[in-house]
This record gives C-alpha cells, sequence and structure tokens, in this order.
C-alpha cells in the first residue's frame, strides 16, 4: 500500500518543472464548493434563527438545526480535503525541487577539496545538525506519516458522510420520536467529530510526509555532490507536534465512545449535562490537532531556512 | 523591473530582497498566536465542566450564561489557532522569498523573485475577514453572557436566539478562514515551480 500511496507523491525523476501538476486547481475547487456548502450553513443558521420563539415552529428549528449541523461538518470536511489536495501538490513539486537542485549544483558549487568533517554533529543558525557519509535512515514517524495519510483522509471523509446521513435521521425524527432524534444526534455528533479528527490527522501526516522528503531529499542533493550530510536533529516543534497530534486523536475516540454511551441514558438531564461537556471536548480535539499543525508548519519553515542556508554555503564555500 | 518568466510576473534585483511585513508578521506572531489558542482551549474546557453541573442542578441563569462564555472562549482559541496557522504558512512563504533570493545572489545571478501572486493576495484578505468575524462573534458571545450572568431577564429569554445567530457566524468565520489558508498553501505550490523553472535557467544561462 506504501508504494501505492508514495506513486500519489512522487513524480518521475525527469519531471518537467513547468508543468502545472493540477493540486493547485482541484484542491481550489474542492475547497470553494466547501465554502459555498458552508455559505448555504449560514442560510440555514438565519433560517432557524428567525423561526426560534416562533409557537408551533419548534420542530422546525429542530429540523433545520439538526441537517444545519451535518452539513456545517460536511462542508469544513470538504475545504480540509482541498487543503490536503494542495498539500500533496507541494510534496510533488518539492521532489521536482530536489531533482533540479541536484541537477544545477554540480555546476554552480565552488570548487574545494575541504569538505570538513564527515561525521559527528555541528551547529548551525537553525540548529543542531548530525553529519554523516549518506543520506540517514527514515526516521519511523516519517514512514508511518507517508503510509497512513491516506487511510486517514478517506476514513475521516467516509465518517463525516455517515455521520450527515445520519444527522438526516436526527432531523427526521425531530417531534415525532425524540428518543430516535436525541440517540441519532449522539451518533451524528460523535461519528463527524472523529471523522473531522481523522481528516485534519490525514493533513498532519501529509506535513509529516513533506518533512520527511525535506529531510530525504536534502540528505540525496548532499550525498550526489559528494559532500558529508548535515541533517538538521528533531527540533522541539517537531516533538511538539507529535504530542499534540496524539492527544487531539485519542480524545476524538473518547468522545466518540462517550457521545455512543449517552444513547444508553433514559433521563433527558443526565444526556443534556452530558453534552455540556462533549460540545467543547470535541472542539478541544480539533483545537490539539489544529494546534499539533501550527507546530508542524513551523518546522516546515525551520528547515528550509536551514536548506537554502546550507545550499548557499555550497556554492559559495564548495562544502 | 518587473517582468514574466515562462507564466510569472517577477521583480528583478541584484541583492536579495529581504522579507516583506506579512512574512515578518508571520515570523513573530506566530508562537504566540499558538500560545493564546493553547489558553483559550484551556479556560472553555475547564468552564464546560461548570456549564455540565448548572445543567445537570438546574441552575438555568448559570447554564445560559456558560453556555455563552463557553463558545467564546473556545473560538477564541479558534482564532487564535487559524491565526498561527496563516503566520506559520506566511514564515514559510517568506523562507522562501529570503532563502530564494539569497541562492541566486549566491549564484552570481540576477535575483528574480516572484511578485506575489493573487492567491497570496487572496489569502491575506479572506484571512483578516476570518478573523474580524470570528473575534466579533467571541465578543459578542462575551456580552451576551455578561447581560446573562448580570440578571437580565431579557437576555435569558433571548439566549437561544444569540447562540444560533452567533454560531452561524462562527461558522462562516470558520470556513473563510480556512480557506485562506487553503489558498496560502496553494502560493506555495506557485512559488516552488517558479524555483524549479528559475534554478534550470541560471545553470542554463
Amino acid at each position: 500500500m506504501t508504494v501505492a500511496i508514495d506513486r500519489i507523491t512522487r513524480p518521475a525523476p525527469n519531471a518537467d518543472p513547468r508543468v502545472d501538476t493540477g493540486h493547485r486547481k482541484v484542491g481550489i475547487g474542492i475547497g470553494v464548493i466547501g465554502l459555498l456548502t458552508a455559505m448555504v450553513v449560514v442560510g440555514l443558521a438565519i433560517a432557524a434563527a428567525v423561526q426560534v420563539g416562533d409557537a408551533g415552529q419548534e420542530d422546525t428549528v429542530g429540523q433545520i438545526l439538526a441537517v444545519a449541523f451535518g452539513l456545517n461538518t460536511v462542508a469544513l470536511a470538504t475545504i480540509k480535503t482541498g487543503i490536503a489536495i494542495i498539500l500533496i501538490g507541494v510534496l510533488v513539486r518539492l521532489w521536482i525541487r530536489v531533482e533540479g537542485i541536484k541537477a544545477a549544483l554540480p555546476s554552480l558549487k565552488a570548487p574545494t577539496q575541504d569538505h570538513g568533517p564527515t561525521t559527528g554533529t555541528t551547529e548551525t543558525p537553525y540548529g543542531t545538525c548530525d553529519v554523516a557519509e549518506s543520506v540517514p535512515r527514515e526516521l519511523p514517524i516519517h514512514k508511518m506519516a507517508r503510509t497512513l495519510w491516506a487511510p486517514m483522509l478517506v476514513m475521516g471523509v467516509t465518517l463525516v458522510a455517515a455521520g450527515f446521513v445520519v444527522a438526516l435521521v436526527w432531523a427526521g425524527n425531530v417531534g415525532s420520536d425524540p428518543g430516535v432524534a436525541v440517540d441519532a444526534s449522539a451518533w451524528a455528533q460523535g461519528l463527524q467529530f472523529l471523522g473531522e479528527a481523522m481528516v485534519l490527522a490525514g493533513i498532519g501526516f501529509l506535513l509529516g510526509s513533506i518533512l520527511g522528503g525535506l529531510r530525504a531529499g536534502g540528505g540525496g542533493v548532499q550525498q550526489s555532490l559528494g559532500l558529508p550530510v548535515q541533517t538538521l536533529q528533531m527540533p522541539k516543534t517537531a516533538k511538539g507536534f507529535i504530542v499534540l497530534l496524539a492527544a487531539g486523536m485519542i480524545i476524538a475516540i473518547v468522545q466518540f465512545v462517550l457521545y455512543i454511551v449517552t444513547t444508553s441514558f433514559d433521563s433527558a438531564v443526565d444526556v443534556a449535562t452530558w453534552f455540556a461537556f462533549l460540545g467543547p471536548l470535541r472542539e478541544l480535539q480539533l483545537g490539539l490537532l489544529l494546534a499539533g499543525i501550527v507546530l508542524a508548519l513551523a518546522t516546515i519553515g525551520n528547515v528550509l531556512g536551514f536548506q537554502f542556508w546550507r545550499i548557499r554555503g555550497i556554492i559559495t564555500t564548495g562544502s | 523591473m518587473t517582468t514574466t518568466t515562462v507564466d510569472f510576473n517577477t521583480n528583478t534585483t541584484e541583492t536579495a530582497p529581504g522579507e516583506i511585513l506579512p512574512h515578518a508578521a508571520g515570523r513573530k506572531l506566530w508562537f504566540p498566536m499558538f500560545l493564546m489558542a493553547l489558553m483559550g482551549f484551556g479556560v472553555g474546557i475547564v468552564l464546560a465542566f461548570f456549564r455540565a453541573d448548572a445543567v445537570n442542578s438546574g441552575d438555568v441563569q448559570a447554564a445560559a450564561a456558560l453556555g455563552q462564555f463557553v463558545p467564546g472562549f473556545m473560538f477564541l482559541g479558534f482564532a487564535a489557532v487559524f491565526a498561527a496557522i496563516a503566520f506559520a504558512v506566511a514564515r514559510i512563504l517568506g523562507a522562501f522569498r529570503a532563502g530564494g533570493g539569497g541562492m541566486q545572489e549566491a549564484a552570481g545571478a540576477e535575483v528574480r523573485t516572484l511578485t506575489m501572486p493573487p492567491t497570496g493576495r487572496a489569502f491575506m484578505g479572506l484571512m483578516a475577514m476570518g478573523m474580524m468575524i470570528l473575534v466579533a462573534s467571541v465578543v459578542l458571545h462575551f456580552i451576551v453572557g455578561a447581560f446573562i450572568a448580570g440578571g437580565s431577564d431579557s437576555a435569558l429569554a433571548n439566549s437561544e436566539e444569540w447562540s444560533i445567530w452567533l454560531e452561524g457566524a462562527r461558522r462562516l468565520g470558520v470556513s473563510t478562514y480556512l480557506f485562506s489558508i487553503l489558498l496560502g498553501l496553494a502560493t506555495i505550490i506557485t512559488v516552488l515551480r517558479f524555483q524549479s523553472v528559475r534554478i534550470r535557467q541560471i545553470v542554463s544561462n
């Protein structure tokens, strides 16, 4: 499966850099669909808000809010899917860039025989580097990210879609069968937010794959020039990213289980009490996953700074 | 001087250009926003447990007031975390601009820098719009919550309506913010494509 997934993100070595791979257009297109769906949700919210408090409209308001909830989560997942496709495009472009730099650097590199130490560590403006004679082995987290981003995205989108169907069941039973409506609302919220978490985890793993690609590609460029391979040690931001990603996924599973537990309650007060903290809990899970994504992006910014610094050094000093 | 290379608009200079204001803001602000997000989520989840207790004990006023404060803090967290993501993306774009220019300068070539693509401009505009919508809804949540906590019967009676209106506004803000981030990442693809073409041009020249 990993080989099949790699084919999506690795272009042919002789790929033309001028060619538009299409990821950008497709990603933006899907994002626009998500944004338009979100506009429909805003319309539903306005319709519910103007009817709330009107005598005899309680069921209608409940039905509109149930559909709006399900559709809103679909809209957000759609925009996030667009983001994932853009990130796949970034990965493809990074590999094309690696091939370009590999081809260009031999003629730009300053001539020298002194390449400095070939093993150990060295300090750079961007952090401590490991120095080795060849490209370092892939880190387990990068391998995991490369393998898991696609299954996470597919499972996430599937759960969000399944949750939307359950939200329609929820809306259909508001007023006619309150017991089924409450149970369906618990399933819809649990399923859709587990799905949202998986989509965000998929995005997190894509960012991890980008970091893995930068590490492997940067090492490959240095090795192809016969230079000692300098690789930035894992920064604290990358470690924080892994912790937040894991914490977010654990809370996602916990909130899903707790929502299912509420379907066994007989008391409406108990259900209301649990829903009162489960709503913010599911938001916390998304918040932690997004905070992890911040740290992954910060790490990418740091690694890029290091790589440009290294390339500049190779061009000006040859080592 | 502005020229077009393949299908890129570029500025040509003799030396590498420094970072522009959005990049500098991204470099300085991503971490404070990250911290603010964690604080917002932390306060929000603690208040959520107090609200659950109020719901369980039948304290309608406290439950309604906290029903405004909890999403207020949670979405303060979301506004901050989305800002942190947007600033981190801006920081990456800044690294490409400064690093790409530095590489061309080191190679002794004229330094061509991509002018800001339309996706980059839309990224900043929509980010500002998303942030304003989210912050406005957070402020309104706090105001309504304060009125309910202060004993206003009118605010208590209309709390459900306020919640629905503000939820709609929050959803619009989140969608707009996410789409702006998508455009920021799309700009990275454009920059990578330009840099891959440019490095081959330098060698062929």
